[in-house]
């Protein structure tokens, strides 16, 4: 292997949270307490010094820094200070960032100097767009209570389409399309790294359904099942946080996909499927016990990552907390935007429905880039690591 | 001095009740001395007891309780008194056995009531050998330093010595003091928190030493030979690189002096003085410090990194010029490899240890320090930084373009550094402009005898191969000795050492060297026998010029004059006895410890006669270790034989045989030398002791055969001094040997 150390890497990675890099000399403790270490790859202190020496191509083909969920047990076991943990979490952040389509955004996005812009787009954008709706009005406390949100970009009597479906549509179908394209991008882009990396070469390639029921499916189990973080030691209180976010994430989505079918379709011709739901709606139950359960879940990975950043006295990264709030902005903001719905002060409720919106955007359209990037990359990641010890490549 | 003698003889610590007390008393008298008895000596009333003998006119006092190694300060009556102790305590009591089937208690303590007996009249019969010590003066003493180098080494050695208040002369080869501390650019960190490099500090000693009146630098200048002793060295002085009469002569032995004399051998000291010759121009020193420090080691032999074919290759030292001289610029990449081993060993360059490794930590620092952009590689098989330096290499760690990473590195080829076995899991090629050897620092010694003494045994140090070259005593825990009373080392020619090291070195050296001086002026040894003042005395009628002892010698104390007489000088001698040792006219002796006074305790000794359980085993125990470990024996209450009777020498190499055919003749059965370990890890506290011993040991072998006695009766063993769980089993087998062998067949005779 010929070497040439990347100096700029090693600034991006002291600057993304793994700052202690360079304290590693090798000892291996790491190695001996983490789970994934195997003898021929000592893991994380192989990627400790390929971190140090800059060789950033090895690390964004290297599985096993996806298939780590940061337990902690390295950091807290180190001798020297190095935390190989914040390091990994680093490397993953500039794995996003590799990976990302397209990389201007990415690199805004990752750059903490670049936030003004990263919040402001999403911003602008939903203003525009509100001031293009020409809905730009604030409704009764009467019309709140009986429409909702469903008329904040205006009203049209086009049957087919309402107004406001038509431009939340607008912004967001595209933003999750460019999301989901760069995503897609991105992990076949790594999945053949991975590849090439691992020697791994199929004789025979599985279908696509073999593929999701055999790979996808079960990682996916074990993820939300959190078997691998209820492995952890020195951060197992992580899953009391991680886990009732993950149900909550899935929760939201079940009743996204309601909401889309019962207004988007079904609304087309049954009457009164508009405005908002009875809160003992069964599906508005769950939305709400999402909403907290997700508020409740952020909350406790907050409180947990500030109290280990308190004892060990160390700044946090830009690239965990950015992802802390971005999901409290959103299950704040969308809790209350109904509260303030509920008690009828249309001016503040509508300002919340914006910021929930600009922030839901931020979340769709930033995913690939951020740390919420690894609900992808990781799954692949088990993925990868289930079909290369299947017999698909064995 | 006429004696008079008070014999004590303690009955507590168990002593009372493990042996008959009246027997011990009447073994005194068997002797013609009367003994009291105390049940407490080491108590006010017991010390009370003595001292009011002592003040009634007793000036011998035999104390038979305790181990001579304890209760010093408790039984010393004053200089002026004699005190001998018999050690009955360690010696008898706590090592008896335990009563067994075999032999039930009241035969144990028969057994053990004969051993103490005998260790009390051993105790008697050395009383009436001993005289009072007569410290040994030279006519005058000479109380200024030499010191050999004007490194750090030798001008802090010289500060040292000068704030103490002594006259302090450098002789420094070079034109100007300061060594190779001039060429460093910068400086290992010496303070919290140890991250940044210092500048030299070189300049600021210079300027101090040079400002110092009572120090003297002479540049420009080397020594020629030394001859004389502590307190009185004769230094002539030469021009650097020229050729002197003066020059220290080389070795000539028996041998090769038959040789020169037949012819077939050139003289190698032709037109040099002989090495007894007075020069009267010399100058006068009390002391020695040599220096004279270390030279970079040639890496030129290791092809596969092509030092001196290769001009991308250079040494620590090469590089450390360049920075100095700031010929840096365009070094954008530098690779510094710390072991030369390749796929075969994980070595580091020979000579080389933490000093180089913080060599390549500090060196990387220049490339980065000369260009934010440039990479600086060190690929190592031992990062040594020991103590608060740790902080040092975690510091340099932290700069983003210094790589460290473990490697063998198999070749160098052009600009490109191949390397295995690395911690980043792969082969590696590293692209550079400039390789950088860690070579190692070889010590002056190494090649050159750089002391030039004028020595009956030659002008280097001997031995210096067991060390690499190093001037190195390795005596056990005592750094700075040599083998050369009064000649002290520090510094690079000592190990391979840093700036604060060789500083604390050097301040260490300087506090010998006038402990030296001042033991002279006292007429005492210096190390391990700090403060005896015996001193060995020849009793020169009766010298057949047999060479022994001037040969065995293990401090070159002993010149000779042309007819082989020896020739002592008392001020560099050591006190070991092993020239008494070698003597076969037994012509040496000290006022406490010679030939007769060992015969006539050997004598004192009762040997039963016709009675085969109750053999006597004769042991010279070194003090030392041997005996100490005897001691730890019994005070664990370990059991020890008590058929063995245990003399302490000063060490084995003063054994005299002559004690060996004593006590055979006298009827006992066995002798055993107990004493350090010989060889290369020697742990002789005067370095060949043990070893002559065992020499000697073999010859008599042969001696007892040609008198029909068995040479198995004669045993050399060695021990530590943390052995003290395995000497008694030592001692057990040596006397089942003797068991076997049956009582000595001049018995009675």
């Amino acid at each position: 292997m010929r070497v040439n150390p990347d100096l700029d890497f090693i600034k991006y990675m002291k600057g993304a949270g793994g700052d202690t890099l360079k304290n590693c000399y090798q000892c291996a403790t790491c190695s001996v307490v983490c789970p994934l270490s195997t003898d021929e790859k000592p893991f994380p202190r192989k990627e400790m010094i390929w971190a140090q020496w800059g060789l950033k191509d090895k690390l964004v083909s290297d599985v096993d820094v996806l298939l780590c969920h940061q337990c902690g047990d390295c950091t807290a076991y180190c001798p020297r200070g190095a935390k190989p943990g914040d390091v990994l979490g680093a490397i993953r952040a500039y794995m996003y960032t590799h990976y990302g389509f397209p990389s201007g955004l990415a690199k805004m996005v990752s750059n903490p100097k670049m936030l003004p812009m990263t919040i402001g787009l999403p911003a602008v954008i939903v203003l525009v767009m509100w001031f293009i709706s020409g809905g730009m009005h604030l409704p009764s406390s009467e019309d709140l209570a009986v429409q909702g949100y469903s008329q904040f970009f205006g009203h049209w009597d086009w049957h087919w389409l309402t107004k406001n479906v038509a431009f939340i549509d607008a912004i967001m179908l595209p933003a999750v399309g460019l999301a989901l394209y760069s995503v897609f991008r991105g992990v076949t882009t790594m999945w053949k790294d991975l590849e090439k990396e691992n020697d791994v070469s199929a004789k025979f390639r599985p279908s696509v359904k073999q593929f999701v029921v055999d790979f996808i499916v079960p990682s996916v189990k074990e993820i939300i099942d959190h078997k691998r973080f209820r492995e952890c030691t020195v951060n197992a209180d992580r899953v009391r946080g991680h886990k009732p976010l993950v149900l909550a994430f899935i929760g939201l989505l079940i009743v996204t996909i309601y909401s889309a079918i019962s207004q988007d379709v079904v609304g087309l011709f049954v009457e009164g499927m508009h405005g908002p739901m009875s809160l003992l709606n069964p599906v508005k139950i769950l939305a709400n016990v999402s909403a907290i359960a997700l508020i409740v879940g952020i909350g406790i990975l907050w409180g947990n990552r500030a109290a280990t950043e308190e004892q060990n006295g160390v700044k946090g990264s830009y690239y965990d907390w950015f992802l802390i709030y971005e999901i409290m902005a959103v299950g704040v903001t969308g809790l209350a935007a109904e509260l303030c719905r509920l008690m009828g002060i249309p001016s503040l409720a509508y300002f919340m429905y914006y910021l929930h919106l600009v922030s839901i955007l931020m979340l769709f359209l930033y995913m690939p880039y951020t740390k919420f990037a690894h609900l992808v990359y990781r799954t692949m990641a088990y993925t990868f690591e289930r079909y290369r010890q299947s017999s698909f490549v064995k | 001095m006429s004696k008079v003698f008070g014999t004590y003889i303690c009955s507590g610590c168990g002593i009372g009740d493990a042996v008959d007390m009246e027997e011990l008393v009447s073994a005194a008298s068997g002797l013609g001395v009367v003994a009291k008895t105390h049940e407490a000596l080491c108590s006010a009333a017991g010390r009370g007891l003595i001292q009011a003998d002592v003040d009634g006119g007793v000036n011998t006092v035999v104390v038979c309780a305790c181990s001579p190694r304890v209760m010093q300060q408790e039984f010393n009556f004053g200089e002026d008194k004699i005190t001998v102790r018999g050690n009955i305590r360690e010696g008898a009591v706590w090592g008896a056995e335990q009563p067994s089937e075999a032999r039930d208690a009241a035969t144990v303590k028969e057994f053990t009531t004969e051993q103490a007996a005998d260790n009390v009249r051993m105790a008697c019969a050395e009383a009436k050998k001993t005289e009072l010590p007569v410290p040994f003066q030279l006519e005058t003493l000479n109380e200024a330093i030499l010191v050999m180098g004007g490194g750090i080494a030798g001008l802090t050695a010289a500060n040292e010595a000068a704030k103490a208040g002594y006259k302090v002369t450098i002789i420094e080869k070079a034109d100007q003091v300061g060594g190779k501390a001039l060429g460093w650019a910068k400086q290992f960190p010496t303070k919290a928190p140890y991250a940044e490099l210092e500048e030299p500090t070189i300049g600021a000693l210079i300027a101090e030493v040079e400002g110092n009146a009572n120090i003297t630098i002479k540049t420009g200048a080397e020594v020629a030979r030394i001859g004389g002793s502590p307190g009185d060295f004769s230094v002539t002085l030469k021009p650097a690189g020229a050729k002197s009469e003066w020059d220290a002569p080389a070795k000539v032995g028996v041998d090769e002096q038959d040789r020169i004399e037949k012819g077939t051998m050139e003289d190698p000291n032709v037109g040099i003085k002989k090495y007894t010759a007075q020069n009267p121009d010399a100058e006068k020193f009390g002391s020695v410090i040599l220096a004279t420090g270390w030279v970079p080691a040639d890496v030129s032999g290791y092809e596969h990194l092509g030092h001196g074919t290769n001009d991308k290759v250079v040494t620590n030292a090469q590089f450390e010029k360049m920075a100095k001289e700031g010929k840096l610029a365009g070094l954008n990449s530098v690779a510094f490899i710390m072991s030369p081993g390749g796929e075969e060993h994980d070595m580091d360059f020979p000579y080389a240890n933490s000093v180089t490794s913080m060599v390549a930590l500090k060196q990387a620092k220049y490339v980065r320090e000369n260009n934010a952009n440039a990479k600086a590689y060190i690929l190592y098989q031992h990062m040594r930084t020991p103590g608060h330096l740790e902080l040092f290499y975690k510091g340099v760690q932290q700069d983003d373009g210094i790589f460290l990473t473990k490697a063998s590195v198999t070749a160098v080829e052009g600009g490109t550094v191949k390397a295995k076995d690395t911690l980043l899991g792969e082969d590696l090629e590293l692209d550079v402009d400039l390789v950088v050897l860690a070579a190692g620092m070889e010590p002056t010694t190494k090649y050159e005898n750089s002391i030039n003494l004028a020595y009956r045994q030659g002008p280097g140090f001997l031995d210096l191969g067991l060390f690499d070259g190093y001037a190195d005593s390795h005596f056990i825990c005592f750094p700075y000795e040599t083998r050369r009373t009064g000649v002290y080392t520090c510094g690079g020619v000592r190990k391979a050492m840093n700036m604060e090291e060789t500083i604390d070195d050097a301040t260490g050296a300087a506090l010998k060297a006038i402990q030296a001086m001042v033991s002279a002026d006292r007429g005492v040894a210096v190390h391990p026998r700090s403060g005896d003042a015996t001193y060995p005395e020849f009793f020169m009628q009766r010298c057949t010029q047999c060479k022994r002892c001037t040969e065995e010698c293990p401090f070159g104390a002993l010149d000779d004059d042309a007819k082989g007489t020896p020739l002592p000088n008392p001020t560099r001698c050591r006190r070991c006895g092993t020239c008494m040792g070698a003597c076969p006219e037994r012509i040496i002796g000290f006022k406490n410890y010679n030939i007769d006074l060992v015969a006539s305790m050997i004598k004192a000794i009762d040997v039963p006669e016709e009675d085969d359980d109750k053999l006597r085993i004769l042991v010279f125990a070194c003090e030392n270790d041997a005996y100490p470990t005897l001691d730890m024996a019994a005070m664990r209450k370990l059991s020890v034989n008590n058929l063995i009777r245990v003399i302490p020498v000063r060490c084995l190499g003063s054994v005299n045989m002559a004690w060996v055919r004593d006590a055979l003749s006298a009827g006992l059965d066995g002798a055993l030398l107990l004493g350090c370990k010989y060889g290369d890890d020697y742990q002789c506290h005067f370095v060949k002791g043990s070893e002559i011993a065992d020499k000697r040991m073999e010859n008599i072998g042969d001696t007892l055969s040609s008198l029909g006695l068995e040479p198995e009766r004669c045993g050399v063993r060695q021990v530590a001094i943390s052995d003290y769980n395995k000497v008694p089993e030592i001692i057990e087998e040596f006397v089942a040997e003797i068991l076997e062998l049956g009582p000595n067949p001049f018995k009675g005779f």
